[in-house]
């Protein structure tokens, strides 16, 4: 569905958020996420640039969630994984972000309807 | 001291030390002027004959009141004609005899820390300091530390102090049986309930016996009241062996149910019980402890149909349910035997059913007659089908793709691979808040995350109860996304052992304790973490007409 061309760019994007800081990931470890893997396919700007922007993250939210990134890159062969921790203050925004982003439970849908 | 004419420089800036509070000050003032090693015992005058010391902690509230440099007052002799040794130095006779010739240094500025001190430090900002205010300063501090006699729990409802009552009666005497049928209770509070896994029995004295503390076996009677929710305390009374919740209102019992392993006779009769949790299972495998279980008249979901399949059953069982314990001896209790299940209903993280198929809210009134719920053969492969369908409800589609089947069978169960999503780690932060409860409420006004207010409210309520494992993999979850009833049919099983030299026997005879057919299936709930956390699903059967065999009416 997407030329391969620009995914092979670098193998990191860099997301931005909404008080302009940047943080640069593997593109690998972003790919948990769908939101994210979809703005990297296709014609879209962030494809091309490997460049996402997120107006309703904060930088704080951000962080956390770029280390859970690396966290589930690290470890997502792994047994018996120790939670990340959390501070309870940020945890309804990162709760709103995880949503945003689809960090959930399910497989997205292509998933399933693909077969494996 | 040579510093005190000499060396003015020293002294002032300790004088004015802005942090410094102004009573620490002046104290290290007077008892410079006093004795000069203030902090040492007296060494000549103290003898052996000399009067007792007393401090001064008459009040308890005292006892962390710390303000550098302050400390206890001293009384020395006998109490009528006591006065303080020293308010603030440890050099009781030297401060007796030098108090009246040597006038103390002028406290200057004085602030009043504290009401309690107010009697101790008032007499000293006019000047000199004489006996006569010593006297006075021994009055004990009036008026402020009448505390009042604490209600304890002002939350607790009439009938809940009545049973607080019941509970701590039974602590104090060790009685084991806590009776408390009938007494019209609404809710249980933890707080109740929560002593009692410390009850001590009285052990049994007898002659020739040595005396032995045993572990107690408490049996908790609540039938009859009006509880609403399962007191989540109760999972916590790990010596509970009868529990009766006979005649409540309870809609769920919770999956910590499932720690209760000493429980021989469980009680949940006259409920609205919809289902029961798939955990309780845990309790009800061969070798428990479990022998007594009445769970009927409660308003079960029922199958659609009674038709079962035998055919993937054992298969099904084997892997859905906790592996069977070798029984060692003979052994006697409640089992049960896999039917039939529902199909899967799946949601999202935001608890928007996304299938077809959905297991009716326990929150609805209950109507008259139970609910039936439709099923699906062991054969077939869980998956949400309206959005197979690509949304439309027009045709489910008959032959599903098989999904990623992981082969690694059993040992997937009990060691879950990979990470949480973050959306369940910041829920299981969301939980731990000291205010989780008010957590919801702040995600309504917000327009954008107003739709995570229930997953974060069934979060808390499930966290309070005790939290919940995917039935599948088996790791902590407080956002079950994939939700499926069992029917299972309750039997009870004897086991006989029978061992004769090396051979080793086992007769099991099975007998169903329903007495009508409509209480024969009863549901279990099972919970997954993820969407690939499925029911097990049987190979499916080679030909048509091999299934029509398979399919066997009771």
């Amino acid at each position: 569905m997407a030329a391969n061309g620009h995914q092979s760019n670098s193998p990191y994007v860099t997301l931005v958020s909404s008080d302009g800081l940047e943080f640069v990931v593997l593109r690998e470890a972003t790919s948990v996420s769908p939101t994210i893997r979809g703005m990297l396919r296709g014609q879209m700007i962030e494809a091309r640039t490997g460049r996402c922007e997120f107006p309703e993250i904060s930088g704080v939210i951000l962080e956390k969630v770029v280390e859970y990134f690396h966290y589930w890159y690290k470890n997502q062969d792994k047994k018996d994984v120790p939670d990340m921790d959390i501070p309870v203050e940020l945890c309804l925004q990162i709760l709103d972000a995880a949503d945003y982003l689809g960090l959930d439970s399910k497989p997205p849908l292509r998933q399933l309807k693909e077969g494996s | 001291m040579a510093d005190e004419p000499t060396l003015p420089r020293l002294t002032r800036p300790r004088a004015r030390q802005p942090a410094v509070p102004a009573f620490f000050a002046t104290a290290e003032g007077r008892k410079r002027a006093r004795s000069p090693d203030g902090h040492h015992p007296p060494s000549g005058s103290t003898t052996s004959s000399d009067p007792a010391v007393f401090s001064s902690d008459d009040d308890p509230a005292l006892d962390n009141y710390h303000v550098h440099g302050r400390r206890k007052k001293r009384y020395v002799g006998t109490w009528f004609d006591q006065h303080p040794a020293s308010s603030d130095s440890a050099d009781s006779a030297m401060g007796d005899d030098m108090r009246p010739s040597q006038p103390l240094p002028k406290p200057q500025k004085r602030q009043f820390r504290r009401q309690l001190d107010s009697g101790v430090w008032m007499g000293l900002d006019g000047g000199s300091v004489t006996d006569t205010d010593d006297g006075i300063e021994m009055a004990p501090p009036p008026a402020p530390r009448i505390s009042l006699p604490a209600a304890p729990h002002p939350l607790f409802s009439v009938e809940e102090e009545m049973a607080r009552g019941i509970v701590l009666e039974c602590l104090d005497n060790g009685y084991e049986v806590i009776d408390l049928s009938q007494k019209g209770l609404c809710s249980l509070s933890n707080a109740i309930l929560e002593p009692l896994s410390g009850l001590t029995p009285i052990p049994m004295v007898n002659k020739d016996v040595a005396f032995e503390q045993r572990p107690p076996s408490l049996r908790l009677y609540l039938s009859r009241n009006s509880l609403v929710q399962f007191p989540a305390a109760i999972a916590n009374l790990e010596n509970l062996t009868v529990l009766s919740l006979r005649g409540n209102k309870l809609r769920e019992l919770p999956p910590s149910i499932a720690a209760l392993k000493n429980l021989r006779d469980l009680n949940v009769a006259q409920n609205r019980l919809r289902y029961l949790p798939g955990q309780l299972l845990e309790l009800m495998a061969k070798g428990s402890a479990l022998g007594e279980l009445r769970l009927h008249p409660n308003p079960f979901f029922q199958p659609k149909k009674r038709s079962y399949c035998r055919w993937g059953a054992p298969e099904y069982d084997q892997h859905m349910s906790d592996p069977e314990a070798d029984v060692e001896k003979s052994w006697s209790g409640v089992t049960t035997i896999i039917r039939s299940r529902t199909p899967v209903q799946f949601s999202d993280s935001a608890r928007n059913i996304l299938s077809e198929f959905q297991i009716p809210v326990s929150d609805t009134p209950l109507s008259s007659s139970p609910q039936e719920l439709e099923q699906e053969d062991f054969w077939q492969l869980a998956v949400p089908k309206a959005v197979l369908a690509g949304q439309s409800q027009s045709e489910p589609q008959p032959q599903p793709q098989p999904q990623q089947e992981e082969s690694e069978g059993t040992t997937r169960r009990r060691s879950p691979r990979g990470v949480p999503s973050l959306f369940e780690i910041a829920l299981r932060a969301a939980v731990r808040a000291p205010q989780a409860e008010q957590l919801s409420s702040m995600l309504d006004g917000d327009d954008i995350a107003s739709h995570l207010a229930g997953v974060v409210d069934r979060a808390v309520h499930l966290h309070q109860m005790g939290g919940l494992r995917c039935s599948v993999c088996g790791r902590q979850t407080l956002n079950p996304v994939t939700e499926w009833l069992e029917f299972r049919e309750v039997q009870r099983t004897v086991v006989k052992v029978i061992a004769r030299d090396a051979m080793r026997t086992e007769v099991e005879k099975s007998t169903k304790t329903a007495s009508n057919s409509n209480e024969s299936w009863v549901p279990f709930m099972r919970w997954g973490c993820s969407w690939n956390c499925l029911p097990h699903k049987a190979v499916e059967p080679a030909g048509l007409e091999d299934r029509a065999r398979l399919l066997l009416m009771p």
